[in-house]
């Protein structure tokens, strides 16, 4: 019994046309068509070692050309969501690493501080220095703001209503 | 309800790309548009809430529309377009499923009731502003600029939305997917020349450019190689993202791809309000890693507004 998902899926005719304009496409280790096609065929587990959703860069070019009107974009996100709800292991430790640090980041205040965001980022994956030169010239400028954004009151508590993670 | 569209900053401008806003701020005064900044408003969960959480995104996105309906407006317009994108893709979803908003609201305490709408950035000046107005504000035309326009994914691509179509010369169409021409509408009401180039929708990798470098270099290569092989003299973006990834690691990424010239990335608000005009100590040019240098003809009359070619 294939998994549901939002999208309708099964519309998909395996026209390829969701790959050929992916930008990421050549980093892949399958390319989008093929990971609808075996998640219409209830293959979802052999979905779930791939590096394709997590390499997905959500730029929406498969979304709005998809002839069948899939938003593909939207199953690459339900796949890492269900991924992440099974606690299976990650093919991209760094892309989840940094999506979880900023909603962390994120449900702090209500708002984001880049600067914080960023160096915690660089800790988890250990790789405190990355990018140094660059930040302190974005300091330089006033980019990067060390001072964090007020927090919005009774935020805290309220995001802990609002999603599942 | 008020008359004027509300203002959603989201966390970029008020950080990295302070530059967008600033420069938006002085550009709205000059048009002297009925555009102010909501209150209170949380971060969208850009594309990390996104990414991992759909019920976290669409009460994020239901909180901030919510608060532009306590504030008395109908319309909002979010510069960013990654806020754009999400804004606009949530109320679409809500609006379309009921269920899901009485889900959103009962579990989140909220009480939005729909009816807000998320206008792209571009569109507010071609379609609510105009181009005519935007002309008339023109004290330094910024003749002879060549100018790529660089709409990147989230202004233009909506999923399930019919605006994705239209017409190649309509005015705004920055909703329309495959090649956008707003942004170049409003370069040539600037006096300046906008390009035709292949790399206009393109996309820059996105959170890729931290999490996997080496792939989304590959993008901005081909982005900025294509440009300057299309003779710009800079870039313009309506996206902090976009402008981070081109040009704040620009020097390695033109050694890498064997491009021979530097190229400015501008936001769309500073070429306004260069050419209105403003200061660049006021827009913040010299914010940008990549200098861009620009001699305005002083005294120059006001630019002709023309369509730009398709
Ligand atoms: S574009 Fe749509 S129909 Fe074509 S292969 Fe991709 S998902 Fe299937
Ligand atoms: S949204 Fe993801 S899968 Fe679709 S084209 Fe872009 S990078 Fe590829």
């Amino acid at each position: 019994m294939p998994v549901a998902f939002r999208e309708n899926i099964n519309r998909c005719y395996q026209c390829g046309k969701c790959s050929t304009g992916c930008p990421i496409a050549e980093a892949m280790d399958m390319l989008p068509h093929q990971v609808i096609h075996l998640l219409a065929l209830g293959m979802e587990a052999r979905v779930r070692p791939l590096n394709t959703p997590w390499l997905c860069a959500g730029c929406y070019t498969c979304a709005v050309r998809c002839p069948n009107d899939i938003d593909v974009t939207a199953v690459m996100g339900e796949l890492r969501e269900k991924a992440i709800a099974a606690g299976a292991p990650c093919p991209c430790p760094d892309v989840l690493a940094f999506h979880r640090n900023f909603l962390r980041d994120l449900k702090r205040r209500g708002r984001i501080h880049e600067l914080r965001m960023m160096g915690e980022y660089n800790l988890l994956t250990r790789r405190p220095f990355r990018d140094a030169a660059l930040a302190s010239k974005m300091l330089l400028k006033g980019r990067l703001p060390l001072r964090a954004p007020r927090a919005l009151r009774g935020f805290k508590r309220w995001v802990r209503k609002a999603g599942r993670l | 309800m008020k008359k004027a569209t509300g203002l959603y900053p989201g966390c970029s401008l008020e950080g990295t790309s302070k530059a967008f806003r600033t420069s938006l701020r002085s550009v709205l005064r000059r048009l002297d548009a009925q555009c102010e900044p909501l209150r209170d408003w949380n971060c969208c969960g850009a594309s990390s809430a996104h990414a991992m959480d759909h019920e976290l995104y669409l009460a994020l996105s239901a909180r901030n529309l919510a608060q532009a309906r306590d504030q008395g407006y109908e319309e909002i317009i979010a510069p960013c377009a990654a806020c754009y994108h999400r804004l606009v893709c949530a109320e679409m979803e809500l609006a379309r499923h009921p269920e899901t908003l009485a889900a959103v609201n009962a579990r989140t305490g909220l009480n939005y009731g729909g009816g807000i709408a998320v206008l792209n950035m571009l569109d507010y000046f071609t379609d609510r502003v105009g181009l005519s107005a935007i002309g008339e504000q023109v004290r330094q035309p910024l003749k002879g600029l060549r100018v790529a326009c660089y709409y990147g994914c989230l202004n233009s691509r909506i999923p399930h939305a019919a605006a994705t179509s239209g017409p190649p010369d309509a005015p705004g169409g920055a909703t329309r997917s495959e090649y956008p021409m707003s942004m170049d509408h409003i370069v040539a009401a600037l006096g300046a020349q906008p390009l035709d180039w292949s790399y206009k929708t393109e996309c820059c990798g996105a959170s890729l450019f931290v999490t996997a470098s080496s792939v989304s270099a590959r993008l901005v290569g081909h982005i900025l190689k294509d440009a300057v092989a299309a003779g710009a003299d800079c870039i313009s973006v309506a996206c902090p993202m976009c402008q981070n990834n081109l040009d704040t690691k620009q020097d390695a990424i033109r050694a890498a791809f064997g491009i021979g010239r530097p190229m400015p990335v501008l936001f769309i608000t500073q070429l306004m309000g260069l050419a209105f005009g403003v200061s660049a100590a006021e827009l913040r040019i010299g914010d940008a890693l990549v200098p861009f240098q620009w001699r305005v003809d002083k005294g120059g009359a006001a630019a002709e507004v023309t369509a730009c070619p398709a």
